[in-house]
């Protein structure tokens, strides 16, 4: 390092000499730094900037145990291609040409690049990747929390096969923790930090299967309700408090299914799923008297973090809103950011850290739908929430780690102008007017392989609505059509209920101690490994087990 | 250390705990393969210990492999070997330092790959189409180049006493080679054939006949300088290099005039005249033929226009050498000198065979991409020589669909628990990989060539694959929009690097970053 700042201050002296040099006339053979190309580039303030940021490099904090507090932001379905274009469109929301932006998480000081096929599938699904990140562990595709030796669907493959999270080490090493998602918090990738179960579709007890119940398998939103007893259950001589904060959606698997239990904003007529007649928000008031049941934003607001305890906040009765969405909420909910700014704020009271995993799942859905728009819009939210965690913590003690769990087949295509509106047609350079096909019509930037296709739909904020249309794949003449509009969902090529998860490696993103760990390609479980690394969870966990 | 401690006493009784019993995950986890190789990995990585500074800087760039192409890549790699495909790595994705790279240029959203590899030559971005020049140049404009060329790191390190190399499967004259040596308002001026009148007159260099005085070119821009050339210069483009007269035809021409060059100047007869001891070699032949202990300088030109795709490099009249092997002889030749060696390679057709819709030939190239980088990493020692191995934009190429883990990666999507081929909504089976973009479907047997597909017409959309071969050499993939070329895209790309220095290489940087890793590894601008 030293000999590195050396060799650049020798560099900047050279340049400045040169600079009050009349010209290059009077360049000696050993000294050509003053030679006109020279300082022409050394001047550029691409140079200069670039050449700054390696001159800031610091040496990464590698001592094991050194990270307090651990956070995990996975945005589901965000490819590195979502990650460009909803850096570009947070750039040109606030007047910027887009490209030179940053969104939060870019500016982190080391990025890696995850494997993330699951053990029986190419191209995975958010079960066995949520699993190989919080668990250490590669999986099959829609299990959650339990080994490749699962058969999926099968409930007596579970026992034996479960594996320990990274929440329920952090939860055993006395550290707050909590879970927040804008899909339903029993969702796959949220469930996967809390769950163990042979098939990810088992949300509730109606969505499980004769077999499985007899068996004596627990539908998913009861396991949330009952994770700590279970987890004392699973590992002897260990005595934890319960999961601090869990926000998300997904009310309709908490309720029975019983008109009377409806919430004040339930949108069906029918809020709740559970055929067993349980409420498990009732349940959970009971075991945490203390606690603070919300659902909605005026109970959000009035939480107040220095003396809270516990915190169960369902929004909706499936996934929250899309972002752009939002405002649309019959009783209002609260925003990624928001969430993650109230639950940082309650974990943080915890002397002994915290681990707080935070998804954006509707990324995922809106690429599903062939909605970039909305898809763009929630991973640019993410940059926010992800924002207000840097700030909320310390770089010295907080390791935060940004990635996704899959990519998605989205590609930013043509040779588009600089600042060209990123869910514009493509302009090239130089021109004003869109550039043509070979069809003789223009094309947009972003598009899909596969999906339902192109659909214009106007202001609608709501991408979900493209299910209600039949599938329209293939070329479409968009001369006359606004692209940019929230409600427009782009072309695809092949025909699909739902566009597809894509293959490809996605980023990891990280700062704080430890972060450096995640440099290279990595195959995906070894996310929990650095997390484990940084925050010494196994070790400590185990330091806490105390002998029969 | 301590994760094997907790491994060890996860399978011990808990009984003979007195205290903390130690053992909260079961065995099954903490013995798991996955576990375990991931552990050890990490713990690796928190001891290593990297030195800022190296002797020799070897940067490869794979023109157009993205991300999607390197998963896909290291698929068919294992594939190729009787894996199943998903758990391999390439040479490099092995390698420690990883960084996200913004590849957009200074006027384009989506970049070309003049804009881009000026950035990573020179330090500094700048326009879509030109090379080694500022942003402050107008692409075209002859008159506007002068006092806006940018100083690469081939040129600072011939400055430096050091060896220098520059290889490409692209013509030499083409833009990712070009903006290692060139200054040009337009990347299409690679031979005075190419160059407007007006540039002409108003005193523009083409391209090839910058390489050949590249020496002379760069004593005259510093002035006082000494340098000796480029030592090591391999590719194809002869035609640049040669008059437009079927007397100069090599003994492997293809064209019945190989040569494009109208001024009448045989530059290939300049350079061997500068370089009486050089060699100069055009096949496999001539190119075995040279020892690589006593060359001093070597130029070699393998092709009239590109070289061949690997998968299609035997058809080749006269034979030419891999990548592989290019930058085996490079090195060679490079390491002679105690001061060190700059080498830049570049796989250039990776994006040739996605312009033409031809994963097979974007994925074989990629490939040997990989096989050139292993032996360079071989030939190498990590203590003194900085790799970095990036590409300079990507692909509208995509892995799609939820296909079986091992499912052929050219092959039609199968899903997990089936054997035969998941339909569309059409009804139609369709295939992993694809493009948003480009020429479209055709079904060219086992043409090697990915070329070939431009004789036929746009065909975009779907198509009926039941019956076709989709892992065949000659099989193109679906595209969207109809275009006589699949495009690039803008999404970001990574960075590889090993090696001294290769601890700058991290987080999401702008691509004119490279520049300033090789200046921090060598000090480039540092004073004899």
């Amino acid at each position: 390092m030293k000999y590195f700042k050396v060799a650049i201050l020798s560099a900047a002296v050279a340049g400045l000499a040169a600079c009050g040099g009349d010209n290059d006339k009077k360049s000696s053979s050993n000294n050509n730094s003053s030679a006109a190309i020279i300082e022409n580039t050394r001047s550029n303030a691409w140079y200069s900037d670039a050449e700054a940021k390696i001159a800031a490099t610091t040496q990464a904090n590698l001592n094991r145990g050194a990270a307090k507090n651990v956070i995990l932001f996975v945005g589901d379905g965000m490819g590195i291609s979502t990650v460009t274009a909803a850096r570009i469109l947070a750039g040109q929301l606030k007047g910027q040409s887009g490209e030179e932006n940053n969104l939060s998480f870019d500016l982190f000081p080391y990025t890696g690049l995850a494997k993330t096929y699951n053990v029986d599938a190419q191209t995975p699904d958010s079960a066995g990747t949520m699993t190989a990140l919080i668990s250490g562990v590669k999986t099959d595709v829609g299990v959650i929390g339990v080994n490749e030796n699962i058969v999926r669907g099968d409930c007596t493959t579970v026992a034996g096969n479960e594996l320990v999270t990274a929440l329920e080490l952090a939860e055993i090493a006395g550290k707050s923790t909590g879970i927040l998602s804008t899909a339903r918090i029993t969702h796959a990738t949220p469930a996967a930090t809390y769950a163990k179960s042979a098939d990810r579709d088992w949300e509730d007890d109606g969505d499980m299967p004769a077999a499985a119940i007899s068996a004596g398998c627990e539908d998913i939103a009861s396991q949330l309700i009952n994770f700590e007893p279970n987890l004392e259950a699973r590992i002897n001589g260990v005595d934890v408090d319960g999961i601090e904060v869990v926000m998300g959606g997904g009310r309709r698997s908490f309720l029975p299914k019983d008109a009377t239990f409806n919430s004040p904003d339930a949108v069906s007529s029918v809020e709740g799923d559970r055929t067993d007649g349980r409420d498990l928000t009732a349940e959970w008031k009971t075991r945490y008297p203390s606690g603070n049941y919300i659902f909605d934003q005026t109970s959000f607001d009035a939480i107040d973090t220095e003396s809270t305890s516990k915190v169960l906040g369902l929004f909706n009765e499936s996934h929250m809103q899309y972002e752009a969405d939002r405002g649309n909420d019959v009783a209002g909910e609260p925003s990624l950011s928001e969430m993650t700014e109230k639950a940082i704020k309650i974990l943080d009271n915890n002397d002994n850290g915290y681990f707080l995993m935070v998804e954006s799942g509707r990324i995922d859905h809106a690429h599903h739908a062939g909605n970039a728009y909305n898809a763009l819009n929630d991973a640019v939210e993410l940059s926010e929430a992800v924002a207000k965690a840097v700030e909320l913590s310390n770089s010295d003690d907080t390791l935060i780690i940004v990635t996704a769990d899959h990519s998605h087949v989205f590609t930013i295509a043509g040779y588009p102008k600089r600042g060209n509106p990123i869910l514009g047609k493509v302009v090239g350079i130089g021109s004003n007017s869109p550039s043509l096909a070979a069809d003789g019509t223009p094309y947009t930037t972003l598009g899909y392989t596969n999906g339902l296709g192109f659909r214009d739909l106007g202001n609608e904020t709501d991408a979900d609505e493209a299910y209600n249309q039949a599938i329209d794949t293939g070329r479409k003449d968009l001369s006359q059509i606004n692209t940019q509009a929230p409600g427009f969902h782009q072309e695809a090529l092949i025909p699909l209920g739902s566009e597809t998860h894509a293959g490809e490696d996605v980023g990891v993103y990280a700062s704080g101690p430890g972060a450096a760990l995640v440099s290279g390609t990595n195959e995906q479980n070894m996310v929990f490994h650095v997390m484990n690394y940084a925050a010494d969870l196994v070790n400590k966990a185990n330091s806490k087990q105390v002998a029969p | 250390m301590r994760i094997r401690t907790a491994i060890l006493s996860g399978v011990l009784p808990i009984a003979i705990a007195s205290h903390a019993a130690a053992a909260v995950m079961p065995a099954h986890q903490t013995s798991n393969p996955w576990y375990t190789d991931a552990a050890t990995s990490t713990n690796a990585k928190a001891t290593a210990t990297t030195p800022n500074k190296a002797k020799n800087v070897i940067l490869f760039v794979g023109d157009g492999m993205g991300v999607s192409t390197l998963t896909a890549a290291r698929i068919l790699q294992g594939q190729q070997k009787g894996n199943q495909g998903e758990e391999g790595l390439l040479s490099f994705e092995s390698f420690p330092h990883t960084a996200l790279v913004k590849t957009y240029n200074v006027d384009a959203q989506t970049p070309d790959s003049a804009g881009t590899m000026t950035a990573m030559m020179s330090g500094v971005k700048s326009d879509a189409g030109v090379l080694g020049v500022s942003e402050n140049i107008e692409r075209g404009d002859c008159s506007t180049v002068s006092g806006n060329e940018l100083i690469t790191a081939i040129e600072l390190a011939e400055l430096k006493g050091m060896s220098t190399g520059i290889i490409s499967t692209a013509r030499i004259t083409h833009a990712t080679p070009a903006a290692a040596y060139a200054k040009s308002a337009d990347r299409d001026w690679e031979d005075d054939g190419d160059l407007p009148d007006d540039a002409k007159a108003a005193g523009c260099e083409d391209i090839a006949s910058q390489l050949i005085n590249f020496e002379p070119n760069l004593e005259a821009r510093i002035e006082g300088a000494d340098v000796d050339g480029l030592e090591v210069v391999m590719g194809g483009g002869r035609r640049s290099f040669l008059p437009k007269d079927a007397a100069f035809n090599s003994d492997d021409a293809v064209s019945s005039v190989e040569g494009d060059r109208t001024d009448n100047r045989d530059l290939t007869a300049e350079w061997k005249a500068r370089y009486p001891n050089g060699d100069y070699v055009f096949d496999q032949s001539s190119f075995d033929g040279v020892n690589a202990n006593t060359a001093t300088k070597l130029f070699g030109l393998f092709n009239e226009s590109h070289m061949q795709y690997e998968a299609d490099r035997g058809n080749d009249v006269a034979g030419e050498p891999s990548l592989t092997e290019m930058t085996t002889k490079a090195i060679d030749i490079l390491d002679n000198n105690s001061k060190g060696y700059i080498l830049v390679v570049e796989s250039g057709r990776i994006d040739h065979g996605h312009h033409a819709g031809s994963a097979y030939s974007a994925l074989t190239d990629a490939i040997e991409l990989s096989n050139a980088v292993k032996a360079a990493a071989d030939a190498t020692s990590a203590d003194d020589t900085l790799i970095l191995v990036t590409a300079d934009h990507s692909h509208v190429f995509t892995i799609a669909g939820y296909p079986k883990r091992g499912n052929p990666i050219l092959g039609k999507v199968v899903n997990v628990g089936e054997t035969t081929p998941t339909t569309a909504a059409d009804g139609m089976p369709y295939t992993t990989v694809g493009y948003t973009n480009g020429l479209g479907f055709h079904d060219l047997g086992n043409a090697t060539d990915g070329d070939a597909v431009y004789s036929e017409g746009v065909q975009a959309g779907r198509a009926d694959l039941a019956s076709v071969d989709t892992e065949s050499s000659g099989f193109h993939q679906e595209a969207l929009v109809p275009l006589d070329s699949e495009t690039h895209a803008g999404e970001d790309i990574s960075l590889h690097a090993r090696g001294p220095g290769s601890q700058f290489v991290r987080g999401v940087v702008e691509q004119n970053l490279v520049f300033h890793l090789i200046n921090q590894a060598l000090d480039l601008l540092a004073s004899e």
